[in-house]
């Protein structure tokens, strides 16, 4: 019960500007979640996603450390919450698009079986899916505030 | 975004346990009786009866009885709630990048 998400995604920038943003941590913070990233192979950093009591989400904390660091093209991290998310692999890679770049992301490891899983989350807990259906709607809400 | 399925803990619940997810691999393959599905575990026949009631309860699996004995299937389409679990993620992630395009516009104006 193993499941990868992968997506394709276009800038009009080039692969450097990309690559700042996803490895410069003030630029991490404002698309993604405070942290403490380094780009270096070995460093271990978290994301600290915050609570938000309006829908009832406790706020997280993301275990990371990086796997792969090649500038401009290619960054992989581990990153680990609970469950089925104990153990999983974001990696980018970033390819020159004409004057622009082709972002091919990947999110991999997602145990299934263990959503709700015998370890950290019984019971009640099951609330993973409530979770991320709630951080979604923040997400959601933000984005639209925002505009 | 509204999670009220009230059968979604269920599932999550009942393929929380080892024990049930191989008996759910088993059903896989093909409908099984009791006492076949019983013969692939160490435990006691009770026990097994115990999980299948789990599955059947999450909606996992279907229960057939051929005269004395009762035989199950897996329902196709009972993890369809595991399944909208990796949606959400998806859908966090799509959320991100959208924030990261409209960063990186609004930094660089041509």
């Amino acid at each position: 019960m193993n499941n990868t998400i992968r997506r394709e995604v276009l800038f009009p920038q080039p692969p450097e500007q990309v690559w700042q943003a996803i490895t410069d941590r003030a630029t991490l913070a404002e698309w993604m979640y405070p942290n403490d990233f380094e780009p270096r192979v070995g460093h271990q950093f978290t994301f600290q996603v915050p609570p938000n009591p309006k829908v009832r989400f406790d706020g997280l904390t993301v275990r990371c450390e990086v796997l792969e660091c090649e500038p401009p093209s290619r960054l992989v991290f581990s990153w680990s919450v609970a469950g089925p998310v104990a153990n999983t692999q974001v990696s980018y890679r970033l390819e020159p698009d004409g004057p622009g770049t082709r972002l091919l992301f990947e999110h991999a490891g997602f145990d299934l079986s263990q959503v709700g899983g015998d370890q950290a989350f019984k019971g009640a807990e099951y609330g993973w899916a409530r979770m991320l259906g709630q951080l979604a709607t923040v997400v959601a809400n933000r984005t639209t505030d925002a505009s | 975004m509204v999670m009220t399925s009230e059968r979604e803990p269920d599932v999550f619940g009942a393929i929380s346990h080892p024990a049930r997810r191989r008996m759910l691999d088993l059903l896989v393959e093909a409908e099984r009786s009791v006492n076949t599905i019983a013969g692939e575990f160490q435990m006691s026949r009770p026990a097994v009866s115990q999980h299948l009631r789990i599955l059947l309860d999450a909606g996992l699996v279907s229960e057939q009885r051929h005269g004395r004995e009762r035989h199950y299937r897996l329902v196709p389409g009972g993890l369809a709630p595991v399944r909208d679990w990796m949606a959400h993620y998806e859908q966090f992630w799509d959320e991100r990048f959208r924030r990261l395009q409209e960063l990186l516009a609004k930094r660089k104006p041509e």
